[in-house]
Formats: structure tokens, sequence, C-alpha cells
């Protein structure tokens, strides 16, 4: 009987305790006024994208862009817009020719996925490799790794690009515009990657390994068949932020991979390259199209990477 | 000598036997408390193969790299002879009289984006982030599309944003309800309004990971503490400057020393705006140096220039970086 009564009573402070006052509501209104306008200012461009790749010509886009600056009546709403997707038809069409050859449509999706799928792995699966043998064994030097490995992360050496294109380049390792130069340079095994999973695994009980060892496995068998596992979480959201990096990237392959034009370096030179006839329209429909496959893969694990995404390590 | 880390403390008895071990079989490292026969070579072999590729890496994409940069900052292009002229070129481009030196425009731009980060950025990113991690209304949703400029390309944004603020366009709309326009010749076209409107368009992509930052470590807040200071009738924003700004202090002296790392190289997507010269930053100044006119090859020096000019800017930096790091380490972290 008392229970009964003590326990809507403690219900209704836990109410007043979570309600919120008068002047709270006036903070949280005048915040959600200021959240709503900067959520529309961030989708307001992709609507206005699509509002430019649904030009009904080349030609009409020209007028537009003619008439706003010589008519000051003439604003973005007396626009004719086409009530087809012809444009995006021009994606299958885009082609450019950064080094002299001709890529299409394919080449930049292939050359998108291996890049990405390389870049992104090999650093995350590295970095899981120094982190758990820094963070479980003791051997000389492991001081000294991670001391170094947490100066090349606070003291960012500037202007180091032209060192490295003459490293790569020919008279170098001669891996410029070759699939090795992603190879090569995606297998590092220390900097952000390395201090989250560094972190991880300390915290992953080391009786796990001792087990496998006592049952006669080795320690290959106990880090990838017992220890990487409970990674996983980790990984992928690792990976994912590592794979919208790489997809959005189109300095790396302006500058080291000519001969392979990605999705995105292929944009940004078909934006660039005015020998070629321009096609503003289409290739504003171009942009929109390119940016379905990373908010579609993003939409997936959204809640993955949110969850897991907090400083000192992301939650396992 | 190959060691673990073990949970369990190793007792005295642990190194007689581990000792015993070592003589009979050499290889072998012994717990007695847990049964466990750790075969030093085994181990050695496993510690080796996982660090090999790593290292190697580390050796050469940034020791080597780093060293051969210091290298090509006293050598001349041509000659390949030891030189002071980089340094030079340096410093004459940055104390060019009236600040015309394109190192010195490109220095005030790159402190200036900096400035903003810190300024600007990283505050309204702690706002934002208790907003939603009280749970304002709808904060799922902003949550997410607060990380879409993060996820989206920036060649898609940039374009659709220099759209937006051309003239006749949605922004020259809305200055006529206030008499005014955008120029006829655009902002981009201009150095100095081409900074601010790009330095806009930066700022407000910049939130993404500094809000989902913050609002994990506000999460891990404890309620209790919170409950009992509303109980004592402590305002929102009494509570994020006296209550939760220090309860997630590590996490913002963390992101601080990371901002500061950027102090010469933070910079807007100056590639995607191709603004005049009168807007470059230092990041974008080595980019268009070794990538040359629209891609077209660097000038015989260009790699030697970078060095030099990337080497003074470090060694200026590093004091600065090491005195926030020690600065950010004095104020003790609140214990929960």
């Amino acid at each position: 009987m008392e229970n009964r009564k003590k326990l809507p009573k403690a219900l209704l402070n836990r109410y007043k305790l979570l309600r919120r006052t008068k002047s709270e509501k006036v903070v949280f209104t005048f915040a959600f006024i200021a959240f709503f306008i900067y959520a529309s200012l961030i989708i307001l461009p992709i609507l206005y994208l699509f509002i430019m790749a649904s030009f009904a010509s080349a030609d009409a886009y020209g007028d537009y862009l003619y008439l706003r600056t010589t008519n000051p009546n003439y604003t973005i709403f007396n626009i004719q817009l086409s009530n087809n997707f012809k444009n995006y038809l021009y994606i299958f069409n885009m082609e450019i020719s950064p080094d002299g050859n001709t890529y299409h449509l394919g080449d930049m999706l292939f050359n998108s996925l291996w890049f990405c799928i390389i870049s992104s792995t090999g650093g995350v699966l590295m970095s899981a490799f120094t982190g758990y043998v820094i963070a479980k064994y003791k051997f000389k030097g492991r001081n000294l790794i991670y001391s170094i490995v947490i100066f090349c992360m606070t003291i960012p050496i500037i202007g180091t690009t032209g060192s490295m294109l003459k490293l790569v380049s020919e008279g170098g390792l001669n891996i410029i515009n070759t699939p090795w130069f992603v190879i090569l340079t995606s297998l590092g095994g220390f900097g952000f990657n390395f201090m989250v999973l560094h972190a991880f695994f300390k915290n992953v009980s080391w009786s796990y390994v001792e087990a496998v060892l006592i049952d006669g496995g080795g320690h290959f068998t106990a880090f990838f068949k017992v220890v990487l596992p409970q990674a996983t979480s980790s990984i992928i959201t690792l990976i994912i932020l590592a794979l919208i990096g790489t997809y959005n990237d189109y300095t790396t392959p302006i500058l080291y991979l000519r001969s392979y034009p990605t999705i995105a370096s292929g944009i940004y030179e078909l934006s660039n390259d005015l020998t070629k006839y321009f096609e503003p329209t289409g290739t504003f429909a171009v942009l929109l199209v390119s940016i379905v496959p990373i908010v579609t893969l993003f939409a997936i694990f959204s809640d993955k990477v949110m969850k897991n995404f907090s400083i000192g390590g992301l939650k396992g | 000598m190959v060691k673990t880390d073990n949970p369990k403390k190793v007792t005295l008895k642990d190194k007689i036997a581990n000792r015993v071990y070592k003589r009979q079989h050499k290889v072998f490292e012994y717990n007695h408390s847990t049964g466990t026969v750790l075969n030093r070579k085994k181990t050695a072999i496993f510690i080796i193969t996982m660090l090999a590729i790593p290292v190697i890496n580390w050796l050469v994409f940034w020791l080597y790299i780093n060293i051969q940069s210091i290298g090509l900052a006293f050598l001349d292009a041509r000659t390949k002879q030891f030189t002071w002229d980089n340094f030079k070129y340096f410093w004459d481009q940055l104390t060019l009289a009236g600040g015309s030196g394109i190192l010195f425009i490109a220095l005030k731009n790159t402190l200036i984006y900096f400035g903003s980060t810190v300024l600007i950025v990283l505050p309204i990113s702690l706002v934002i982030s208790y907003f939603l991690y009280k749970k304002i209304a709808g904060y799922k949703i902003f949550r997410v599309i607060f990380y879409l400029p993060a996820i989206i390309s920036g060649m898609a944004l940039v374009a659709a944003y220099k759209e937006l603020i051309g003239p006749g366009n949605l922004w020259d709309m809305f200055l006529h309800l206030f008499g005014k326009s955008v120029p006829q010749k655009g902002y981009l076209n201009d150095a100095h309004s081409a900074t601010v409107v790009i330095l806009i368009y930066t700022i407000f992509t910049s939130f993404t990971s500094n809000v989902l930052l913050f609002s994990g470590a506000m999460a891990r807040v404890p309620t209790e503490v919170l409950e009992s200071a509303k109980l004592e009738g402590c305002s929102p924003f009494r509570e994020l400057i006296e209550l939760i700004f220090p309860l997630i202090w590590p996490t913002f002296a963390t992101q601080l020393v990371f901002t500061m790392t950027g102090i010469f190289t933070a910079s807007g997507p100056l590639l995607l705006f191709n603004p005049p010269d009168g807007s470059t930053t230092i990041s974008y100044w080595i980019f268009t140096s070794v990538y040359g006119p629209n891609g077209n090859g660097a000038a015989e020096n260009a790699y030697n220039l970078v060095s030099a000019a990337g080497l003074c800017f470090t060694l200026a930096g590093l004091p600065i970086i090491l005195g926030v790091r020690k600065l950010t380490d004095k104020i003790d972290p609140v214990e929960y």
C-alpha cells in the first residue's frame, strides 16, 4: 500500500524535473527556429541543384544567366523548367580527357569503386593491426612508436606535397598514375584510426587471447578469430567515414591519378574543361546524381555512425 | 624480451617458473597462474608481421617525405646546389611593401579561416550540441541534417552555393527587400568579397563532426548532476557553461588542440571557388604551386619554394601548438 502511494509522487517529481520551465521553453523555441533555418539552408542547395538540373536546355540556362544580370526584374522564379529528366541522361554521355585519353562514366565508376575500397579498408585494417599490437604487447620500441604517433598527429608538417610528388614520380618510386600509388599510400597504420582502435583494444580483456593460446592456437588466430570480430562495429564506422571522405576526394586523383579519374575528379575536370562543349544543365544533373550513392550509404549506416561517434574512441 | 599485458599480477612463483622455462627451452615464457605458455619467437614474429607494413609505410611516406622536403627547401632546382634563395623568396613574399606579397596575403587569409574556426565554429558547435543533447524538438532529424555537409560532395554544395549568391538569384532577391543587390559581376570576382563568401560557406559547413563529438561527450555526463542543478533553478546557459562545459573539457580540449594544428593550413574549398589571387590561403598556394596553372605542371622550382615555405610555417606553428597543448593540460578535467 505504501509503495502504491509513493510511486505516483515519485513519478510526479520526476515529471516536474524533466518538464521545461517557461524561460527554458522560450530559449528552446528560439533555438528550434534557428535550427530550422540552418537545416533549411543545408537542404536548399540540394533543391537548387535539382532546379538547375531541370532547365529545358543549355540555351535556356544561358538565357537565364544573361537575363538575370541584365534585367533587374528577372528572377529565379521566371525560369522555364523542363518537365522531363533528359538532363540526367547526360551522365551516361559524360566524357573527360584529363591525360589525352577519353574516359566515360563506366571508367569513373570503376575507378571510384577500387579507389574508395582500397583507400578506406587498407588504412583502417592497418590501424587495427598496429592498434592491437601496441595496446596489448610489450616490446622494445612500443612507447617510442606511440610517442611518434602522438607527435605526428599534433605537429602537422606543412608543404610536403612537392616532396611527395617527387617521391612517387619518375626517378623516385614511379608509382604516380598507377593503382600502386593508392595501395602503397593507403597502408598507413597510424593517425586518427589508430587512436580509436588502440583505445578499443586496450579495453579488450587479455583472457580471450589466453584462452586461444591455451587451446593451442596462435597469436594470429587469437587476433583474427577472437579479438578482431569484437571490433567490427568500430571498424565499420571508421570504414564508412573513410569511404565518405575518399568518394568525395577529387584532389588526390587530379594530382596523382590523372589516368584513373574517379566520379569526384571526373566532375571536377568536367566543370573545368572549357575546351569541350560545356553542358551546364547536364553537369548540375551529374552533380546531383553523384551524391546519391554516398547519401544512400550514409542513410543505411547513419544510426551506427551517429551512435558510435565519440572522442577518445568510437564505442564498440 | 617479449612480454604480454596480463591483467593478473605476476607472482614470484611465475617469475621463477619463467626463469626455469627460459633456461630449459630458451624460447618460452610461462605464466603459472593462468597456465599460458607464450612462445617468445612466435610472439616476436607476430609483432613484426603486424607492424612491418605500417612501419615501412610511415618510414617512406612520412619520415622520408619530410626529410626530403627539408632537403628540397635548401636546394636550387636548376643547379642542384645548396641555396638560401627559396627562403629569401619566402621572406620577400611575406614582407613585400604594402602587404602585396602572395605569401603575406595567403598567411593573412589562412589566419582569418583559422580564427573563424576557433572563435565561431567551436563555440557554436558547443551550443548546437547542447540543444541536441537536451533533445530539442526534432533533434534526431536535425542531427542527421547537420551532418550532411560532411557527406555531400563539396563540389555539389559549392556549385549550388555559387549559383545561389549570383546576381538575380535567391540571395539577390533577399537583398532587394532591404534596397540592396548583389554586384553585377558577382562576389567571386573580387578578392575581398570572395574571401567573405567563401569564409561564410566554410563556417556554414564546418559544424558537422564537432557537433557529433561534443554531443557524444555530453551524452556521457551523469544526469544526476544536471537534475540536481535543475532543482536549484539552474538556467540552460549556466547549465552549459558551468556544468556541462567543465565535464566535457577533455573532449573540447582535444578538439581545440587538433584545431590548433591547422593554424597554417586552415582554408576553405578554394579550388572549387577558383577565386582571385587575393583570396588565396597557404594550402591553396601550395596546391596551385605544385599543380601548376590549370594542372599544366608546376614551375621548375615550385617544389623547393613550397618546401621552404612549409618548413618555415611548421617551425612557426610548433611552439604555438605545443603551448596550447600545455595550457589545456594544465586545466584538470573533472572526474566523474
